[in-house]
């Protein structure tokens, strides 16, 4: 997930150093009055070592853990992004993983878009099951963190793959991955959740990390205008278009190409979204339910 | 499990390795210049690299770094053993461009050939805790360097500490097991090593407090090793601007 110098443009490198900046110094500063530099240094270097290990999967191959979700639930939104932004810098200035000029980019995917979509994700569904809602934190963070990587490339000039390739590979590479992700922050969280439940429970936090997580939500509509304006189409609709076939439609389905009949597209767009989530989510919790076990009445 | 340790410890003996490059010296003179200077210099280096697709900018600044390694007195060998591999991977990655546009993945790989060179001389030629210092110099709050130093010293700790739970957790396991069954176990055994870190943070805390906690130093003047330094860069920026 680590971009390297020479991918980004300096628009795109600049933009996400500022946005990290910002965010990375408002968390440093919120916790000025803490003394927290071990649990930084120590928590990072073990997330470093979290980070070695090679995860087998199915298929011979092996994946490895991210842990910006978890360092979240376990530090809160600000520790937890200060302590993912040590380890990227780490990786940057000893292991060369990732660019110097991508360095704003990379704290922003991994350390922030990770942390704290994790944490919220985490804290909006821990009510009904801790191991479950730890899950879905470490696998939609990661997933989230991939789609950002895929956006600033997709949009960066330097690179010539557009949004329409960059995107969907990083994304559904990621949304795959992100299972393993999500079911070893699951153990963690669980684990910790029977041994040290103090360390769960006090990350309570104001409304400005809400206004921060707003903030990314609101830049998402910013990079779809974005890719409007680069003429961001399906790469199966330029094949289509080049080969000159036409659509013919066999089902155009409840949302035909992701609008609502008689509704604005944007909004249209927006809303078939929101209920394709909250179609996933029911399904989740129906499975959950259906699988948790009962009293004999 | 034990297809996780075996794959883990194989994969981490490699990485490990770059952790000695800092310790990696030789009786080269780019040792000697400040950490601050090449930090400086290594990310004017990358910029020049990043902001051009021109060949002939980008050819001047690979040989002028070629030329600074050599002059100064880093192994070239040892250092492009550490740059090739990534930046043949970005030549496979833009590769499907060679029809349309032939020069274009020539021209992205060799940017980021030099981007790598330029912080490969920085990482080689500096100790981590110079590195930490020059950051502190360079008004990078304290907080950070201080724990950026401090993820440095333990991370090998850290990595004994978790392949000791993972083999004791795998020298009491009886039964085969699934993918499913490593991941959660697996789970569990990052669970309680982050537990120990989590603990461990608090005791050093406790005895940075009673010790003091100025960990990295700021560093003083510039000698005239380090103006040197600057002079080369300061000629290749202008060097590269007529061009």
């Amino acid at each position: 997930m680590h971009i390297p110098d020479g991918y980004l443009d300096l628009t795109i490198a600049t933009t996400f150093f500022v946005l990290t900046i910002a965010v990375l110094g408002y968390s440093l500063l919120r916790l000025k009055k803490e003394k927290l530099t071990a649990l930084f240094g120590i928590v990072s270097a073990a997330i470093f070592a979290a980070q070695m290990l090679n995860w087998p999967i199915p298929g011979g191959t092996s994946a490895h853990f991210v842990g910006g979700s978890l360092a979240g639930i376990l530090l809160g939104p600000f520790a937890g992004c200060v302590s993912m932004a040590i380890v990227v810098t780490i990786q940057t200035l000893v292991f060369n993983d990732g660019g110097i000029t991508a360095w704003g980019a990379n704290v922003w995917n991994m350390a922030i878009v990770n942390v704290f979509v994790g944490y919220y994700v985490y804290k909006a569904l821990q009510k009904f099951n801790k191991s479950f809602s730890a899950f879905l934190a470490g696998w939609i963070g990661v997933t989230v963190a991939a789609i950002f990587v895929g956006i600033e490339v997709g949009l960066s000039t330097s690179f010539a793959y557009g949004l329409g390739v960059t995107v969907p590979v990083m994304g559904v590479w990621h949304a795959i991955l992100g299972i393993v992700e999500g079911i070893i922050t699951a153990g963690v969280v669980g684990y910790i959740a029977t041994r040290r439940a103090d360390l769960l429970e006090k990350k309570e936090v104001g409304k400005i990390p809400y206004a921060l997580v707003g903030l990314m939500i609101l830049l998402s509509p910013a990079f779809a205008y974005l890719a409007e304006e680069v003429n961001y189409s399906e790469p199966l609709e330029n094949v289509a278009e080049i080969l000159g076939l036409e659509e013919e439609t066999i089902n155009s389905g409840i949302f035909p190409d992701y609008t609502i009949p008689g509704i604005d597209p944007y909004l249209g767009t927006l809303l078939s979204g929101l209920i394709g989530v909250l179609i996933v989510l029911l399904l989740s919790f129906g499975v959950r339910y259906a699988r948790s076990p009962r009293k004999n009445t | 499990m034990h297809v996780l340790l075996e794959r883990t410890l194989k994969n981490a003996s490699s990485y490990f390795q770059n952790f000695f490059v800092h310790e990696y010296r030789s009786k080269g003179v780019i040792y000697e210049v400040d950490a601050r200077v090449k930090f400086i210099s290594a990310i004017i280096f990358v910029l020049l690299a990043v902001s051009t697709f021109e060949p002939i900018k980008l050819f001047f600044l690979f040989f002028s770094l070629l030329v600074i390694i050599k002059i100064l007195g880093l192994s070239l060998k040892k250092l492009l053993q550490r740059v090739w591999l990534f930046t043949i991977f970005s030549l496979i990655v833009v590769s499907p461009f060679l029809l349309s546009d032939p020069k274009y993945p020539f021209i992205f790989s060799l940017r980021v050939l030099i981007s790598l060179i330029a912080v490969q001389m920085l990482v080689m030629s500096t100790n981590f805790y110079d590195l930490c210092s020059a950051l502190r110099s360079l008004r990078v709050p304290e907080t950070f360097v201080h724990a950026l130093w401090i993820a440095y010293r333990y991370v090998i700790l850290l990595f004994q500490d978790i392949i000791n739970i993972m083999l004791a957790r795998e020298s009491r396991r009886v039964a085969r097991t699934g993918h499913g069954e490593i991941w959660k176990k697996g789970g569990e055994a990052v669970g309680l090593f982050f537990l120990r870190s989590i603990e461990r943070s608090e005791r050093l805390q406790l005895a940075m407090i009673s010790r003091g906690e100025k960990i990295v130093a700021q560093k003083a003047k510039l000698g005239i090793l380090e103006i040197s330094y600057i002079a080369i860069t300061a000629f290749i920026i202008l060097w590269w601007i007529s061009l």
